[in-house]
């Protein structure tokens, strides 16, 4: 009994770690951290925060900064959490100036062969500064001595002149956490709005009640107050990343700080940074990688007088003004709201940025006469935007938005590839927020997207056994531009067909035509006469015969039982197969499936079989349709189940016989 | 001066007389077109060795680029370190018709990190640039040098160096001072070289080919050093950084690594020393010392990269891994060899080219652009054994897929050997499944099915056991592709031997797993182990190559609901016979007992092209007999 209560020991301990406003002291371990054999609240966790504390405020030495200290201890139980033991640093740097980390310091605490506890201190000389690109540099550096159930702890000081956007801190992270605490200090000068993410609370109770300290920011005469918060957080279960979520940005749990004014330390007066959208429409009206590119469009009347020349309808003219901007600047893969060269530069370059581009092609719009208009938002990857007010460090991406005879269009150019009205999928995120020179901006939905395959399949078995006959496909969406990408990969249609027949090994090619693949704003139309090994020969009297010959779900995408976040699948899909086949003269049908019918809650998507006969040919159509881009976590179990019917129903093969 | 003026007029008229070759599309050779994502219409390369200690590196190239496919060849990637400088980068981008769109020089280029992501720190960087241009075909012409501080190595000379890309014309000339010793060798070259004297009275040595077409990626395709076009070049003198030496064989360039790079970086604290007598003092066998000795190694080291300056080709000292207890695989294999000579047992370094396909040191000709890792050999009489030492899991004396069967270079003092690490054979990679299950009426299947995995087949589950059971739990719903699978229990137990053994053994259920229709059941009786088809290659040029074989047995006993089922068509029974593999597969039915087995046998080996298109029909065969759907029907 004793025993057992020995092993509770380090849980209870770490359970019982009070939070504090203080930092923990650096430099001491207990032996019961180090005896832990796993963390009671995840005994999967291969390494846990034992505590987590930081510190940041706005310094006012020789400039103004933010100063930010960091300071963790780690516990690694086994090889697995070894990599919590390489840590890197991000910083961002520019040519003049940028942030700096000092005051590194790290040290191991480990049980060593003979059974005692030694510490190994990290050598400042072992820290690496690694410049990765012209934004950004990384600090590098590996704790010594990591093994089996050792205990990491670690700490530097962070230095940034980039006050307009506060040290962030993340509550959530790959490993669980005992405590995590982060004390900010404010001046009254700079009032910044904080929003706290994801699903985890915060600590409540008098200790984290915001606190003042009086006069302690003094610049150039002027003092100001301080306002002390105190944010904690216990208990903080790993995020776990599951498949078809959009960015775990949207659901990790994280304080984030946007500067909303602040008082000028030479005139004395208030300075607004970001406060409410008619604020912001103003600023971006004037803004020069924005607004001011967005009055450009003289720069290309007389570049699009060929482009426009025998378009009458507005359509075919923004068609054709979207193909044209699409074709003369490529896209550096920078993703951004804001111009890098400006339309000018990037059109004579023929490459910028997103914004380079889509602005551009709003500006071309408006100068060929298109009711044209900026919508900002955040791609899939950077996660969602906050609605109540303004946080423009939160968009990452503009896109065009064109009113056409009464119809809107969501456009972008970055991609050669995409057709009229059709969003990248990085784009499918969300909602979007309307700018225009004009008029106050607001918020829009996107409309759904759309994908969809239509197959026709028409057969004769022949008396050797083989199917012959014809593959017709009818492509829409981004099932369209994924097939239409695939074909650009090859020299000619030729050299593609030559790639898809070797890769179905069972279906021989004998001549594909593929229609459209220049056309985006059509269907993709593939037609192939093949031919399919199904018997070696027709001798035997029974024949089974699975009519899903193409796509066939085997696994189930779904296994796990329950889910945390919602299936994002960022588009609707629909899938229809009719399968035609002709059997010879004396054969039919003797079996076959049954129909199925199945539908999700809510119009949320079918999955239909249907099955035909009549004399010696028969006819099978399926229909798998997902009309929702989204699905709630509470939805899971039905898609989950829906998968499960398909694959059973596709499991079931029909029989004929040999009249 | 005279003769500096000479060079730079030489070098502008050189530029000049490929600034006007014409550079439209439509005059590539239409033979060179079929599979061809790019083309190099021109590409002249040289190295030039300036004195004992340097050499200059120049490129003048032009391709021109089909399609997005190739867009990767048009990027421009000039690898510099502190021993490296970069001069005068410049190009132009053309259209299809050869219409000049724009220019570009070193301003467009970007400058970045080019350490790994494992990597803590390595000193070289990449200076990169991809032109932007939305239409195809287009063609970017460039010309650039770099000046590098050694002469231990130089670059191969690949005139194709990716699939789908084709050769219009390229030459490589290699310059060097008549006292300037070189080795060199031509591999698939049909023009040998040329050799002859240059105006500054240096030799030169010129290789060039001309209108090789594009080849395609093939699966089962052996190491392209057997089919591609290439020439290697070694000194026989040479400088690298502070330190020189020569070398015409393995032996000697063996010899030089271990004098001038290895000896003297093993020495250890005493109490280090005190510390691994203490270990092993009692285990007589020399071989169970060394077991002991490299556990004690993986438990308190981890892998972690660092290349510094001659970092690249030095370990760092034992006494720093030995304090920090970390290291790359050179500093790593360092260390416990020094751990291992203070209980007086030999080991040997070993350079070699690890990966999962085998490369082999080339036995005839030394140079040091072979290799890229690092072990460590045990001679031990009749038994010599093999360390990986970046691995904090690997059972002592196992290679596995990264290092095994080929040739590598040990560096000892008396000089560099070749040796030969091991193979594992089809028969031993073997993976043994058992599974007894109950099928019930309602299309349920339940029960236990275990798992023995061996040889390389060790490591198919491996991963998965160092994670917790509730992480192992939801990750083998992933490994095993039977829907709705519900684990009772999962339990795995390791043996970590040389021929390492992992048992794994599962108790499931999963629903539905048979289809219900009528009084038919609709199921696969390969429940566990479904091939997947290879890619068909018409008209293959190169030979096919296993790289490593397997066996894997499989035997399912599914208990019925009853006595009185019968097969609705025929059971299947299989048996397929070639000489890179062997499968059958069965089906019979006994009372309420059905029983399926499965055995696949694929033979490591090189097998002639033609062998490809029996291989493809193989697996197809294979494919279909895993996928055969049993109908069973209720009397």
């Amino acid at each position: 009994m004793k025993k057992f209560l020995l092993a509770l020991a380090p849980a209870i301990f770490a359970l019982c770690t009070s939070v504090n406003a203080q930092d923990f002291d650096y430099g001491k371990f207990s032996y019961d951290e180090l005896n832990s054999k796993s963390y009671n609240n995840d005994t999967s966790a291969h390494a846990v925060v034992l505590k987590e504390y930081g510190n940041a405020r706005i310094g006012e030495a020789d400039r103004i900064t933010v100063e930010f200290d960091y300071h963790v201890k780690i516990k690694i139980f086994d090889n697995k959490g070894f990599d919590n033991g390489n840590i890197e640093i991000p910083i961002r740097v520019n040519s003049d100036s940028g942030e700096e980390i000092t005051d590194v310091e790290g040290v191991t605490y480990y049980i060593n062969e003979k059974g005692e506890a030694v510490r190994a201190e990290l050598n400042p000389k072992n820290v690496y500064t690694v410049k990765d690109n012209i934004y950004w540099t990384t600090v590098k550096f590996a704790m010594p001595a990591v093994r089996n159930g050792c205990v990491i702890e670690y700490k530097y000081h962070l230095r940034s002149p980039y006050i307009f956007k506060f040290k962030s801190w993340d509550f959530q992270s790959d490993i669980p956490k005992v405590s995590s605490v982060y004390q900010v200090r404010l001046p009254a000068v700079y009032n910044y709005k904080i929003s706290l993410r994801g699903f985890l609370k915060l600590l409540e109770g008098k200790e984290y009640e915001p606190q003042l300290d009086r006069e302690c920011f003094s610049v150039n005469g002027i003092k100001a107050d301080c306002s002390r918060f105190l944010f904690a957080m216990k208990d903080i279960p790993a995020f776990k990343e599951e498949e078809y979520m959009t960015s775990k940005n949207n659901f990790l749990s994280a304080l984030n700080f946007e500067l909303e004014d602040y008082t000028s330390l030479n005139t004395g007066s208030k300075v607004k940074v970001t406060k409410e959208w008619k604020d912001v429409d103003r600023e971006m009206r004037t803004e020069e990688s924005f607004g001011s590119q967005l009055k450009k469009k003289d720069f290309f009347k007389d570049k699009l007088v060929p482009v426009l020349a025998g378009k009458s309808t507005n359509l075919e003219k923004a068609q054709a003004v979207y193909h044209f901007i699409q074709k003369n600047i490529k896209f550096n893969k920078i993703y951004g709201m804001y111009c890098g060269d400006g339309v000018k530069k990037s059109f004579e370059k023929h490459t910028g940025n997103s914004a380079d581009i889509n602005i551009a092609l709003i500006v071309a719009l408006k100068s060929a006469g298109i009711d044209a208009d900026a919508v900002i938002m955040s791609t899939r990857d950077h996660g969602q935007v906050t609605k109540i007010y303004p946080v423009l460090s939160e968009f990452d991406y503009v896109v065009a938005k064109a009113e056409i005879d009464g119809k809107s269009y969501f456009l972008d150019a970055t991609d050669p590839l995409l057709g009229f009205g059709m969003l990248p999928f990085r784009c499918l995120n969300d909602q979007g927020r309307v700018f225009s020179l004009e008029k106050p901006s607001f918020w829009i939905d996107f409309a759904i997207q759309k994908e969809t395959t239509t197959y026709s399949l028409d057969f004769k078995l022949q008396e050797n056994g083989k199917l012959k006959g014809t593959i017709s496909s009818y492509l829409t969406g981004y099932d369209a531009y994924r097939k239409r990408a695939q074909i650009k990969k090859f020299n000619t249609v030729d050299e593609f067909i030559e790639n898809y027949d070797e890769r179905m090994s069972k279906i021989k090619i004998l001549k594909g035509t593929i229609n459209n693949i220049d056309s985006l704003e059509a269907a993709l139309i593939e037609k192939y006469e093949v031919e399919i090994d199904v018997y070696d020969n027709l001798d035997a009297k029974k024949f089974t015969f699975n009519p899903f010959l193409l796509n066939k779900i085997t696994e189930n995408p779904f296994k796990l039982e329950e889910r945390n976040y919602p299936v994002d699948w960022g588009v609707a899909s629909t899938e229809r197969i009719t399968l035609n086949i002709e059997l010879p003269q004396n054969y039919k049908v003797e079996y076959s499936p049954k129909n199925v019918g199945l539908a999700l809650p809510d119009n949320g998507g079918r999955f239909i079989t249907n099955f035909n006969t009549t004399g010696n040919v028969f006819t099978f159509s399926h229909i798998i349709q997902l009309n929702k881009p989204v699905y709630s976590a509470s939805e899971y179990p039905y898609i989950k189940e829906l998968f499960n019917q398909i694959i059973l129903a596709q499991k079931v093969d029909l029989l004929f016989t040999k009249g | 001066m005279k003769h500096l003026y000479f060079l730079i007029i030489l070098l502008a008229a050189g530029l000049a007389a490929r600034a006007q070759q014409n550079l439209d599309v439509s005059l590539v050779p239409k033979q060179l077109l079929p599979y061809a994502s790019s083309v190099i219409r021109y590409c002249d390369e040289s190295v030039q060795v300036d004195d004992p200690g340097s050499q200059t590196y120049r490129i003048k190239k032009a391709i021109t680029i089909f399609n997005s496919s190739g867009d990767s060849d048009a990027e421009i990637l000039v690898w510099h370190d502190k021993s490296t400088s970069i001069r005068s980068i410049k190009g132009l981008v053309y259209d299809g018709s050869g219409k000049l769109l724009s220019k570009f020089s070193e301003s467009n280029f970007e400058d970045a990190y080019a350490g790994n992501n494992f990597s803590l720190f390595e000193d070289t960087r990449v200076m990169h640039f991809r032109p932007a241009v939305v239409d195809y075909p287009y063609t970017i012409a460039y010309e650039y040098e770099t000046r590098e501080k050694q002469t231990l190595y130089f670059s191969r000379w690949l005139p194709a160096n990716n699939t789908n890309m084709a050769v219009e014309h390229s030459t490589f000339t290699f310059i060097c001072k008549p006292g300037f010793n070189i080795r060199y060798k031509e591999v698939n070259l049909p023009v040998k070289v040329q050799t002859g004297t240059n105006k500054a009275g240096m030799n030169t040595f010129t290789w060039q080919v001309s209108n090789l077409k594009a080849t395609r990626e093939e699966p089962y395709s052996a190491d392209p050093e057997t089919f591609l076009a290439m020439v290697k070049i070694a000194p026989v003198n040479f400088k690298y950084g502070a330190l020189n030496g020569s070398f015409n064989n393995w032996n000697e360039l063996g010899k030089w690594m271990y004098t001038r790079l290895l000896a003297g970086r093993q020495v250890l604290a005493p109490a280090t020393v005190a510390d691994v007598k203490e270990l092993v003092k009692d285990i007589p066998d020399e071989k169970a010392r060394a077991k002991k000795i490299y556990e004690y190694m993986q438990q308190r080291t981890r892998y972690i990269s660092i290349q510094i300056g001659i970092g690249g080709f030095q370990p760092f000292p034992a006494t720093d891994v030995d304090r920090l207890n970390y290291g790359d695989c050179k500093a790593l294999v360092n260390y416990t060899q020094a751990l291992l000579a203070a209980a007086n047992i030999p080991s040997y370094y070993c350079v070699v080219e690890a990966g999962s396909r085998k490369v082999n040191f080339d036995p005839v000709f030394a140079s040091m652009n072979d290799g890229n890792h690092v072990i460590l050999c045990l001679p031990f009489k009749n038994d010599t054994t093999w360390l990986e030492c970046t691995s904090q899991k690997m059972p002592f004396g196992y290679l596995g897929d990264f290092t095994d069967d080929r040739t590598v270079l040990a560096c000892t003092p008396e000089g560099g050997m070749i040796l030969h690490t091991p193979k594992y054979i089809a028969e031993k990679n073997l993976q043994v499944r058992k599974a007894e299950l109950t099928l019930d009426s309602a299309g349920e299947v339940a029960g236990s099915m275990k798992t023995v995995y061996k040889g390389t087949q060790y490591e198919n589950q491996e991963e998965l056991t160092y994670e917790a059971p509730a992480d192992q739990l939801k990750q083998i719903k992933k490994t095993y592709h039977i829907n709705n699978l519900e684990i009772g229990r999962l339990k795995f137990d390791k043996i970590k031997n040389i021929y390492p053994e992992l048992n794994e053994e599962l108790q499931f259920s999963a629903r539905n797993y048979a289809s219900i229709a009528g009084s038919k059941l609709h199921f696969t009786p390969n429940l566990a182990n479904r091939s997947r088809g290879i890619r068909e290659v018409r008209n293959r040029l190169t030979d096919v190559c296993i790289q490593r074989g397997y066996t894997d047995e499989d035997e399912i006993i599914y208990t019925l609901p009853a006595n009185n089922y019968r097969h609705e068509k025929k059971p299947i029974a299989i048996s397929i016979d070639k000489p890179f593999g062997k499968y059958t597969a069965s089906l019979t039915l006994q009372g309420n007992k059905l029983i399926y087995k499965r055995n696949m046998k694929l033979i490591d080996g090189t097998y002639p092209k033609e062998t490809y298109a029996e291989m493809v029909k193989f697996f197809e065969d294979i494919v279909d007999a895993d996928n055969y759907s049993a109908i069973l029907v209720k009397e």
